[in-house]
């Protein structure tokens, strides 16, 4: 049996799959594996799909497979029972600290292209291009001076806070 | 004194009054226009936050903002430039000095640009005390040209403020399910009276582990509303336990009104918990089924003697057998009954009377005899109630085995059954909440329409209990008077939220609304000459509502009032999403462990030939 019901249907491993989209990827395997087709079609996959098809056909069966694919990526689940506790310790800085906190860094900036793509994009170009012209215009009209500076830091600052609201959310 | 000479004297008073009006305003103009570069962003501030209903605050944090990058940077250039702090204090002005010997369009812009990093924080400060100033005069009455100034202008004000806030909420960005600190983001702020003014308003997600309380007619957007609380709650928790600082958060959804929007909101609110982290979402009674007889036997007796409606008067007779029969039946040794048929087959004269004679129970089997002849009409009753309640209380399954339950109670089409399978429900999330066995969760129990049901088990009994046993209940009703069945016990219901009050569009707002309490306003009246204003008036304070009834009836669709604390917000509410980042594949390669159940074979796809899976009636 293929490991996981969501592959041997040939679908993404997500709970939110419809029953029309589990139902069209069982059909579709069923069609070309089937044992009466000329040749005897493909047993073991047709099989393997017949046993994903009746584990997802309902939506909480897709959520009961999607579950144990998640337990076994990760150690979330079962949680450990915790006492409930106050607020936590004020976390010293540590070189601990700062490393997670740069891998936190380096996981959102990963994942900044699919928020990018999830979001607005074409207004974050505009707002960036905005910026980016306001710059230019600055330095071109007052080069050297003190002031072009701070307003370029001034419009990065901008673009900095307004964009984020055109990106999609963090997962 | 004349007649003649009065006239000369007043013509003459009120001809020193225009100029001095006149210079004040040349003064003015003059000083504008020498400081033009603060003027211009002062005035386009002010018209901005006009045009947009920004409140006070909106400008004066831009100003700071706007302060702390620009104006900082450019200081620090000038001081290692100069390196006199005399000569950096002066720098603006020499620039703008010198400004003037180029009037050309360039020239002025250059000037512009290099005291902007002084002009723009000024200009933004000036515009808004400008603003704070008008938003003075005409909420006080003595700004304005008419009588009616201060209506329009609040009027005109609530549409710009509503405007911003929907084009905030339609930033993706903008509202997520959780912010930082663990806050809820509700949607965008439209007007708050008495809380702190934030562009997106947020509650922590703490206040949910509380008693909230949520009015709104039918289609006024409680669902979103209810949902967003739903998911940043559940989102808070689950971080905080994975963070060792909490509980594993458990959701109960008590959806009392049912029907096929209940399923639509059932899917909706799952593919929300999903994007929130959770694993199992559990739909009740089309997917997912609980064991009502995992209660503890006293518990259990004593919810099925609730479940039965027993009446009053010369029934109670009757209700006390009914009650010793249902005790003796669930707390015969042996242990309680495993599900309904083995519960039926205890209400047997000779099943109780085998049971308890085993020479230990003398009271109990006695108690047993003496209730014989009532137990073939008790046991009929039990099998209409368990046989109109469904298979979906018979087990198996347990609370614990999902993130999220959404109960579907028929309380519109059967009323008498969904009160029964409310009554069950409680009684076990108050047993997964107590029991010792379990894992301790984080519960929130949200009963959407609960008044549907609430006949029999009243409203106030569920946030009692909740609060008794330290679980958030969240409910909601469609109007005041669905809150309970007395006013007494709908003011008890509303007056403890301490979560706070969420007020959507409905009729009768007026004693909710009294729970954000009044504020001192200033009110001016000005005294008529013929049909226009005269110089002279009066101003005297008067009590406003924080929470103005008038504005909530008139509410539109996902607007809301959030009352806590003896202040308001309103509130756009943004329609809750999950992140499509949170819904992508998973990425890593993993190895399933063995199924853990067997597929059920009847309802698997056994087919016979090609044709089942390629004709149109293809199975299943």
């Amino acid at each position: 049996m293929t490991a996981s019901p969501f592959d041997a249907l040939g679908l993404p491993a997500r709970p939110d799959l419809s029953d029309e989209q589990v139902r069209a990827a069982w059909r579709a395997i069923a069609a070309a594996t089937h044992p009466d087709r000329p040749g005897g079609g493909d047993v073991a996959r047709y099989t393997d799909a017949t046993a994903a098809y009746a584990i997802l056909r309902t939506p909480w069966g897709r959520s009961e497979a999607f579950a144990d694919l998640a337990a076994a990526v990760d150690d979330t689940s079962p949680l450990p029972a915790v006492p409930a506790a106050g607020p936590p310790p004020a976390a010293p800085v540590r070189p601990g600290n700062m490393l997670a906190a740069g891998r936190r860094l380096l996981g959102a900036s990963r994942q900044l292209p699919a928020r990018i793509q999830h979001g607005r994009p074409l207004r974050l170009a505009i707002r960036a291009l905005a910026a980016c012209l306001l710059s230019l215009f600055v330095l071109h009209l007052i080069p050297g001076q003190p002031a072009a500076p701070a307003l370029v830091t001034g419009l990065i600052v901008w673009f900095l806070r307004t964009g984020r609201s055109d990106l999609a959310p963090p997962g | 004194m004349s007649v003649l000479s009065w006239v000369k004297v007043t013509v003459c008073l009120w001809l020193l009054r225009m100029m001095v009006k006149v210079a004040k305003w040349l003064v003015l103009g003059a000083v504008a226009v020498a400081a033009w570069p603060v003027t211009l962003v002062a005035v386009a501030g002010f018209a901005a936050a006009c045009l947009r209903g920004w409140p006070v605050t909106r400008l004066r944090r831009d100003a700071v903002a706007c302060l702390l990058p620009v104006t900082a940077v450019w200081l620090l250039l000038e001081a290692l430039r100069q390196r006199s702090w005399q000569a950096v204090a002066l720098a603006p002005v020499r620039d703008w000095a010198q400004g003037w010997h180029h009037l050309t369009g360039s020239g002025e812009a250059r000037t512009f640009l290099l005291v902007a990093p002084v002009a723009i924080p000024a200009g933004l400060g000036l515009a808004a005390l400008a603003w704070a100033w008008r938003t003075y005069a005409l909420t006080t009455g003595i700004g304005g040209w008419t009588a009616s100034a201060p209506i329009t202008f609040d009027a005109r004000q609530w549409k710009r403020q509503v405007r911003t806030a929907k084009g905030r909420i339609a930033a993706p960005g903008s509202v997520p399910l959780l912010a930082r600190g663990g806050r809820i983001p509700a949607g965008g702020t439209i007007r708050a009276i008495g809380h702190r003014w934030h562009p997106v308003f947020s509650i922590p997600h703490t206040e949910c582990a509380r008693h909230m309380v949520v009015v709104g007619a039918t289609g006024s957007g409680k669902t979103n509303l209810m949902m967003r609380l739903w998911a940043g709650w559940f989102t808070a928790a689950l971080d905080a336990a994975r963070a060792g600082r909490g509980r594993r958060p458990l959701l109960v959804v008590l959806d009392c009104k049912g029907g096929p929007d209940a399923r639509v909101k059932a899917d909706r609110t799952r593919r929300l918990l999903y994007g929130a982290g959770a694993r199992r979402v559990a739909i009740w009674p089309d997917e997912a089924r609980l064991s009502l007889w995992d209660l503890p036997p006293g518990d259990l007796a004593v919810l099925l003697y609730q479940m039965i409606d027993s009446g009053t008067g010369a029934a109670a007779y009757y209700a006390d057998i009914l009650q010793a029969v249902l005790t003796l039946a669930v707390t015969a040794p042996g242990g309680p009954p495993l599900n309904a048929a083995a519960f039926l087959d205890r209400l047997d004269a000779r099943w109780l009377a085998h049971a308890w004679g085993d020479g230990r129970h003398p009271e109990q089997l006695a108690r047993a005899r003496s209730a014989a002849r009532h137990l073939p009409d008790i046991q009929l009753r039990f099998a209409t109630l368990l046989g109109r309640l469904g298979p979906a209380l018979d087990g198996p399954g347990n609370l614990a085995d999902a993130d999220a339950w959404y109960f579907i109670l028929e309380g519109t089409r059967e009323p008498s059954v969904a009160e029964a399978q409310a009554m069950a429900l409680t009684a076990l999330a108050a047993h997964a909440v107590t029991s010792l066995a379990s894992e301790p969760r984080a519960m929130l129990l949200a009963a959407d329409d609960y008044s549907a049901v609430a006949r029999r088990v009243p409203i106030s009994n569920l946030y009692e209990r909740g609060r008794s046993l330290g679980i958030g209940v969240q409910v909601s009703a469609q109007s005041w008077e669905g809150l309970g069945a007395s006013e007494d016990e709908r003011y008890r219901i509303a007056a403890t939220a301490d979560g706070g009050v969420w007020i959507m569009s409905t009729p009768h707002p007026e004693p909710l609304a009294a729970l954000a309490g009044t504020r001192r306003v200033l009110e001016t009246a000005h005294r008529l000459v013929g049909a226009a204003w005269g110089d002279e008036g009066t101003t005297r304070e008067r009590r406003a509502w924080n929470a103005d009834p008038e504005l909530i009836r008139r509410l539109d669709v996902g607007q809301a009032c959030y009352i806590h604390r003896g202040a308001a917000t309103f509130v756009q509410v943004a329609r809750p999403r999950p992140s499509p980042l949170s819904l992508l594949p998973a990425q890593a390669p993993v190895v399933l462990p063995a199924p853990r159940r067997e597929a059920e074979p009847a309802a698997g796809p056994v087919l016979a030939s090609l044709d089942d899976v390629l004709g149109p009636g293809a199975a299943p």
